[in-house]
């Protein structure tokens, strides 16, 4: 039953955004216009795909560090990500690909950074070094991308901070093509650790002493979450808050057992990037909003009542 | 804190009462700014430190580029102005640096940010202009109050009675072409109406296809370029080749990007209003016209 709830949701927020759009298109014409066809569905399937990367890179790294407020991005990523955008454009770097792929240097450099701080005695992850590094990591990389754009003459560099906000507005099956041949990968080494993660939520010691190899999971599921998030934040910026609140609200439904609740929230975390980009397209149209925007404003009230709920309970 | 306000009043009294030579009252130049201050000057100003590119094509214009003694790093017209020294981007402006350079007149663009700077440097009894320079509109008025702040008052005077003649100038016969200009293409961000380029697309003759949108930029989708289809994609630029999104697979949707046509136009005559604006109308005019 819920998983039917939850397969009619996607199913809608697929077709409502394929439908609905600032462009005019015939409901006849769908199947014929190019509009449809080069940027609607491609749009929809990369918010899709990125949706559920971050949804279920969040209830990983919740897990793992056994933090309800861990998002993919506090890790240092998206200051990262921003930093390799950042250099990108002032250092004028040219070819389609260009911003993509230096956004995706950038996060897997901080990856590394916090990577490393949070090894203790080079094998065990400790996951309050990987909260703390990451945020002192990611607020450097802010300070050094705060002083290129002030120092740097190109006047578009204030538009960079207009791609952090995060959008898919470079959305074409080409990006498509790219995330769904990279993200199969840590998906796969995610769902894989199900078992071993639902163990982790009972404490390391009482995990070790069940069977899981706690230090190898930790290692998998950070690099795992970690990787998924940095080709989302390169195809489509810092886009917050599905990351943090969909596995919340998954595992209202679905409970604690990663098992369901990894799928889950891959197909949530889909649907909810696709709706809310259908509104950032369609709300304020010919105009359009970042998508990380709405995403905060539909996704703050609910994780507002999620915690109304956990503190009166 | 009352009595220290009187006393620097005081101070500042005396101070000025030691400095007015005795028996001659000044009879400098003195105008109304945008910020609704009295700027007076003992004298034509002499030594000029212009805020804005624009405030330095016009002080060049009327023939008192010799007085410029400072000028932001995006000034780059006419060539001349390179000589002068630069204070800096101007993005604030760098009080301090604009202080060395002891003007007796900074031109100031007027925004929320330069009334702070305003303030400190009249602070430091430098005077300050603070204009509006956003639309044609405004071109005359500056050129104006300029002219009589630096004695030019003639040159200044058939300076904005030009750029006063293009501001009112009807559009020119609908030109069936339509384009969009792309301030930036991840997100899309478009110019709309009400915008200097806006303006100038239409008394050149064309038709901006996001003229409906009320802001002077904004973020649009993509899918909406693609469906109002204009006939071109203006980017300001300095180099001839298209710019690097046309290679992108998703802006291939555009008529206009598949087509390759792109309207290159440099940053320093489009980019800005000033006593180029009808050059501009013109080369966008002839471009436009040349094209097939």
């Amino acid at each position: 039953m819920r998983w039917v709830a939850l397969g009619v949701a996607a199913a809608l927020a697929f077709v409502a955004s394929v439908v609905l759009g600032p462009a005019a298109v015939p409901l006849g014409d769908l199947a014929r216009s190019d509009i449809v066809w080069s940027l609607r569905a491609p749009r929809t399937v990369l918010a899709f795909l990125v949706g559920g990367s971050l949804g279920v890179a969040g209830a990983g790294l919740q897990a793992l560090v056994r933090n309800p407020l861990a998002d993919p991005f506090l890790l240092g990523l998206s200051g990262g990500a921003g930093l390799g955008a950042v250099v990108a454009i002032a250092t004028h770097l040219s070819g389609p690909w260009a911003l993509p792929l230096a956004a995706f240097a950038g996060a897997l450099g901080a990856l590394a950074l916090v990577y490393r701080l949070g090894l203790v005695g080079c094998a065990a992850l400790d996951p309050r070094i990987l909260l703390l590094g990451g945020v002192a990591v990611g607020a450097f990389a802010a300070a050094v991308t705060t002083a290129i754009v002030a120092l740097a003459d190109a006047a578009e560099l204030r538009n960079a901070f207009l791609w952090l906000w995060g959008g898919l507005s470079a959305a074409s099956w080409d990006s498509v093509l790219v995330l769904t041949l990279y993200a199969p990968l840590p998906l796969a080494v995610l769902f894989a650790a199900a078992r071993p993660l639902d163990l982790l939520a009972l404490g390391e010691e009482p995990a070790r002493y069940l069977g899981a190899d706690v230090e190898r999971v930790k290692r998998r599921v950070y690099l795992a979450a970690s990787l998924l998030t940095a080709a989302a934040v390169a195809v489509s910026g810092v886009i917050g808050f599905v990351g943090l609140v969909v596995p919340h609200i998954v595992r209202l439904a679905w409970g604690h057992r990663h098992r369901a609740l990894l799928p889950a929230a891959f197909i949530g975390g889909g649907a909810l990037l696709v709706f809310a980009d259908t509104v950032a397209r369609t709300v304020v149209a010919p105009r359009e909003l970042p998508v990380g925007v709405v995403t905060a404003l539909v996704g703050v009230p609910i994780f507002a009542l999620l915690l109304r709920r956990w503190t009166v309970a | 804190m009352g009595i220290f306000v009187m006393r620097r009043w005081l101070i500042a009294l005396f101070v000025l009462a030691a400095c007015r030579p005795s028996g001659r009252p000044p009879v400098g130049p003195s105008v109304q700014d945008d910020a609704g201050r009295t700027v007076t000057l003992a004298a034509p100003a002499r030594r000029i430190v212009s805020l804005l590119p624009s405030f330095t094509e016009l002080v060049f214009a009327m023939g008192a580029g010799d007085r410029l003694v400072g000028r932001t790093a995006w000034c780059d017209y006419p060539p001349a102005a390179l000589a002068v020294p630069s204070v800096g981007d101007g993005m604030p402006p760098n009080v301090e640096a604009v202080a060395a350079r002891r003007p007796d007149l900074v031109l100031l663009y007027h925004s929320g940010t330069n009334l702070t700077a305003g303030q400190q440097l009249a602070g430091l009894g430098v005077p300050v202009a603070l204009l509006h320079l956003d639309r044609l509109e405004d071109l005359g008025p500056a050129a104006r109050r300029i002219g009589r702040l630096t004695g030019r008052v003639a040159q200044a005077e058939s300076l904005a009675a030009a750029m006063d003649s293009l501001a009112a100038a009807k559009p020119l016969a609908p030109n069936p072409q339509s384009l969009v200009f792309v301030v930036w293409d991840n997100p899309p961000i478009v110019i709309g109406h009400g915008s200097y380029l806006d303006r100038l697309a239409a008394l050149a003759g064309a038709r901006n296809v996001f003229a409906d949108v009320a802001a002077p930029s904004a973020q649009v989708s993509l899918e909406t370029i693609a469906a109002r289809d204009p006939d071109w994609i203006a980017v300001l630029s300095d180099s001839s080749g298209p710019p690097a999104f046309a290679a992108r697979r998703e802006w291939r949707a555009v008529r206009a990007v598949r087509e390759g046509r792109f309207l290159n136009l440099p940053g320093s005559l489009f980019g800005r209003p000033g006593p180029r604006s009808s050059q501009a109308v013109a080369e966008l005019r002839a471009r436009l016209e040349a094209a097939p």
